[in-house]
């Protein structure tokens, strides 16, 4: 390293800054085109204007819409963090036999096309013969998320010490005592991260829904309708609300991991 | 856990492959079975055929085939080059500030695709963010590159981004800092360092990283759409459209059993040669 | 020694698959014994623990506590309780609470918890404002009170400890050994200690069990072990000693092929015919003429470390390497590869089955 990293670092961090803010320009663009009061989009804007807001929010279709997503978002939340938590304690925490073959069969949904997997599941519920609803999206959403949750927590439960476990029922606790009283606790921040992940990742999700969600419509189904055919600058105020959500949702919940981990981490120096 | 709780790995990993089972394996057994029944028929219960895939190769499906492989390792190729100093960057330069760089990173992950891949219309569009600053400063007029090929790369690699970044930030933390000091402490070079060393260790995070964006760049429809007009037509237009305008399931499904093949052997081939304990689980 | 023993082993045999850890072990643990089992990684002894503690069934043989079969009854309904090697305190609890937790899991109303824990802090030397401090701000020392204080809550019976002083480092680890034979001392307690350090066990146990390839090889007070060890397994896991292949001459004298040589007997075990010559480096000595002792070979003194209060010397026979150690006042006055004669006394060596 040396003498070498004097000119080298300044440059990783100019550009790490260039694309965070290449990352950004969409979501400008779509605040700046939601700030005018004319019906088609002209930069520079002429005519400032927040109507567009008001006529977004006052919508009754709109409020369908955010009931909709909201709906999918938190069904999907409750039972991707039960199937993930239970799937993360196999994937990191026991040791038996086939799991290094339960960690890959996890993977696959997660490297596999969602577009595919929207149609394969669209074939599949029809030869079901299920009606399609903001229930079947619930459900199409859990195949991709729940993996990806059950990744989450994994990652906390590796530093799990098993031995708290054997320590607390040593102690006198049963099973379900052990489990509310030490495991749930101690992984705690790992559910708490993959129940965000879930909420948003079905929050956004695009692909899985226009397959499945049948006469229900979620937010990006709708803005996808009316970016192809019908724009209003409704489009760019829905995107930014729901860009500034999904920012607004991750920073709450980073801060609240980043508290409860620094009074741990504080704890840590002060040992030492 | 203790005597008494025979084998609790098994029974805990059952939701998930349960839902595996049923939301995962079952249709796509579904889409396999439809691309053997005869065209335009919504049934599963017919003779089976091989029609569909023999339309597939006389047509022009096979055209869509290659542009999505071309622009999904086009995406791979410029995301590594873009990703790798930011993932350095992270692992090693940022120190208190990679959380939340990090962080500014995940955000637009949790936005749907459409709509940030919308702001970029917003951007390039004649009259746009980009064309309308440069007339009204500068006064230029220039033709918009909006439906352009470019265009649907650059929407391409920035919808992907995370996806790359994430895992090789990964795989650079896991060489540790004194294998690096120790090298060039031995006399190599900056290069021969980043060549012999911190390449080779920090391979498994790259390979997952590549392995994801491809996969995950094959599959992509909407950024040809939104971004690039009737420019590029990827695999996975022509599936959308068997199965909804030309209402001809079969052979969308026989579509689909072709791209499932691809990413498939991919995954498998590249998933079962990684511990993934020491990826994920760095204690 | 008190003969009523509170613990009874009785051919304990554990598998896993296909392979023994745990390979017949009999034993009685007498009431208020500290009883340290000691052995290599590998030995079983952890696995033997955990078969004592409730936390694995024994493939076959008997436990008995105070004469009754617990093999199948769980950990947590023995009265028992483990000291664990990392501690396993509760990261999310604060020193009270996780003293406590045996006692509110057994529905003890709150006063009576936080008097008890109270009483135990100050018998464990734990400052009483410690109480509502979290368990992760303790330094390594306090937690290891904590655990102790944690385990002793609900008076078990028996206390059983993995390790617990593996991971610290020398100095607080032997302040820590004395600490843990006074609470001994003071509690009354039967202690159940494993260790991989022979020396830890000397200092604490008043038994030591050694184990080896999932077998008690032998069982002994430390004094017994050190002085009459039962195999070159036990005799060489003292520490540096030197060991030679002998067998008995019908002169009854030693025979060695390396080095070439017959050595005077010490005195030897009935039926003795082949097995190990073993002189401890301190019995060691070198000397001027053969006949200044008992037995003696010749070599090249090939270096010398320094032990602090001790000076240790290897000398090389042939291929085979003799350790010689002298107080640092009796210091060798010697130069590396000089030729040295080194000698012990008969009375100072014993002899040793495989």
């Amino acid at each position: 390293m040396g003498a070498g990293a004097r000119w080298r670092h300044p440059l990783v961090w100019a550009w790490a800054a260039t694309v965070l803010v290449f990352m950004y320009v969409p979501a400008l663009c779509l605040l700046l085109a939601s700030l005018t009061s004319s019906r088609y989009f002209i930069f520079p804007i002429t005519k400032w204007g927040v109507a567009w807001w008001e006529k977004t929010f006052d919508s009754l279709e709109i409020h369908a819409l955010f009931r909709t997503s909201i709906s999918v978002a938190l069904c999907l939340t409750v039972v991707a963090v039960v199937i993930a938590f239970c799937g993360a304690l196999a994937f990191a925490r026991y040791q038996w036999r086939g799991r290094t073959l339960f960690q890959r069969l996890v993977l696959l949904p997660i490297f596999f096309p969602q577009s595919v997997l929207g149609l394969a599941l669209l074939l599949w519920f029809s030869a079901l013969g299920l009606d399609l609803s903001w229930r079947t999206a619930v459900f199409a959403h859990l195949v991709w998320i729940a993996p990806v949750v059950t990744l989450v927590i994994a990652i906390q439960v590796y530093s799990f010490d098993p031995a708290l476990e054997e320590a607390a029922f040593d102690l006198g606790a049963s099973r379900w005592q052990v489990f509310r009283e030490v495991t749930l606790p101690v992984l705690f921040p790992g559910v708490f991260s993959g129940a965000l992940f879930a909420f948003l990742l079905s929050w956004g999700n695009f692909p899985l829904s226009l397959f499945s969600t049948g006469a229900d419509t979620t937010i990006p189904e709708y803005l996808y309708a009316k970016m192809v055919a019908g724009y209003t600058p409704g489009v760019p105020v829905l995107g930014t609300v729901s860009t500034v959500g999904a920012a607004v949702l991750l920073l709450v919940g980073y801060l609240l991991i980043r508290l409860g981990r620094r009074s741990r981490r504080d704890d840590a120096v002060e040992r030492t | 856990m203790a005597a008494g709780s025979r084998a609790p790995g098994p029974r805990f990993a059952l939701p998930v492959l349960g839902l595996l089972l049923v939301g995962f394996a079952a249709p796509l057994l579904a889409v396999i079975g439809y691309s053997f029944m005869p065209e335009r028929t919504f049934g599963l219960w017919q003779e089976p055929t091989l029609d569909n895939y023999a339309s597939v190769f006389s047509g022009t499906s096979y055209i869509s085939f290659l542009w999505s492989l071309a622009l999904a390792s086009a995406t791979v190729t410029v995301l590594a080059l873009v990703c790798y100093p930011i993932a350095y960057g992270l692992a090693r330069v940022f120190g208190r500030w990679s959380p939340l760089i990090t962080l500014l990173f995940t955000i637009p992950l949790f936005v749907s695709e459409n709509v940030r891949l919308y702001g970029w219309v917003l951007f390039f569009i004649k009259g746009g963010v980009l064309l309308g600053t440069l007339k009204s400063v500068f006064g230029i007029e220039i033709e918009s590159w909006l439906f352009t090929r470019g265009i649907i790369l650059l929407g391409m690699v920035y919808v992907y981004l995370p996806f790359m970044l994430f895992p090789m930030t990964l795989g650079v933390a896991m060489v540790p800092h004194e294998t690096s000091e120790a090298a060039a402490d031995l006399g190599a070079s900056r290069w021969q360092v980043f060549r012999e060393v911190e390449l080779p260790l920090s391979m498994p995070g790259i390979v997952i990283g590549f392995l994801l964006t491809f996969v995950l760049a094959v599959g992509a429809i909407v950024e040809a759409k939104v971004l690039g007009g009737q420019q590029i037509i990827p695999i996975t237009h022509d599936i959308e459209i068997a199965f909804t305008y030309a209402q001809n399931w079969p052979l969308g499904a026989a579509l689909a059993v072709l791209l499932m093949v691809v990413v498939g052997v991919l995954v498998i081939g590249v998933l079962r040669r990684f511990d993934l304990d020491a990826v994920l689980g760095r204690r | 020694m008190s003969q009523t023993h509170i613990l009874r082993l009785d051919s304990v045999v554990k598998r896993f698959g296909g392979l023994t850890a745990v390979n017949g072990v009999s034993l009685a643990i007498a009431e208020g014994e500290f009883f340290t089992i000691v052995g290599p990684s590998g030995s079983g002894k952890t696995t033997l623990l955990r078969m004592l503690a409730g936390m694995d069934t024994p493939s076959s043989g008997d436990i008995l506590l105070r004469g009754e079969r617990i093999n199948d009854m769980p950990a947590n309904q023995r009265p028992t309780c483990m000291v664990f090697q990392s501690l396993a305190l509760f990261p999310h609890r604060t020193v009270g609470q996780n003293i406590e937790f045996a006692l509110k899991i057994r529905g003890v109303d709150a006063a009576t918890r936080k008097a008890r824990a109270l009483e135990l802090m100050a018998q464990l030397r734990l400052p009483a404002d410690y109480y509502g401090k979290s368990v992760t701000k303790c330094s390594g020392g306090e937690r290891q009170r904590v655990a102790l204080a944690r385990s002793l809550a609900y008076d078990p019976a028996i206390l059983f400890f993995d390790e617990p002083l593996s991971a610290i480092d020398y100095k607080l680890r032997k302040t820590l050994e004395k600490e843990l034979k006074d609470i001994h001392r003071e509690t009354g307690k039967t202690f159940v200690y494993i260790t991989h350090s022979l020396e830890e066990a000397m200092v604490m146990s008043d038994r030591i069990g050694v184990m080896c390839a999932g077998e008690m090889v032998q069982v002994g007070t430390p004094d017994e072990i050190y002085t009459a060890p039962r195999t070159r397994f036990v005799s060489e896991f003292m520490g540096d000693v030197n060991v030679v292949p002998v067998r008995l001459g019908p002169d009854g004298r030693l025979h060695s092929d390396d080095p070439p040589s017959v050595f005077k007997a010490p005195t030897l075990p009935e039926g003795f015919a082949r097995g190990h010559l073993v002189v401890r480096p301190e019995s060691m000595r070198f000397v001027e003429r053969a006949e200044q002792a008992d037995n003696h070979v010749a070599g090249r003194l090939y270096n010398e470390y320094a032990l602090g209060s001790r000076i240790q010397y290897q000398v090389r026979v042939g291929e085979r390497v003799f350790i010689v150690e002298r107080l640092r006042q009796q210091a060798f006055a010697g130069r590396l590869d000089d030729a040295v004669l080194i000698g012990w006394d008969a009375a100072n060596s014993l002899v040793v089955g495989d």
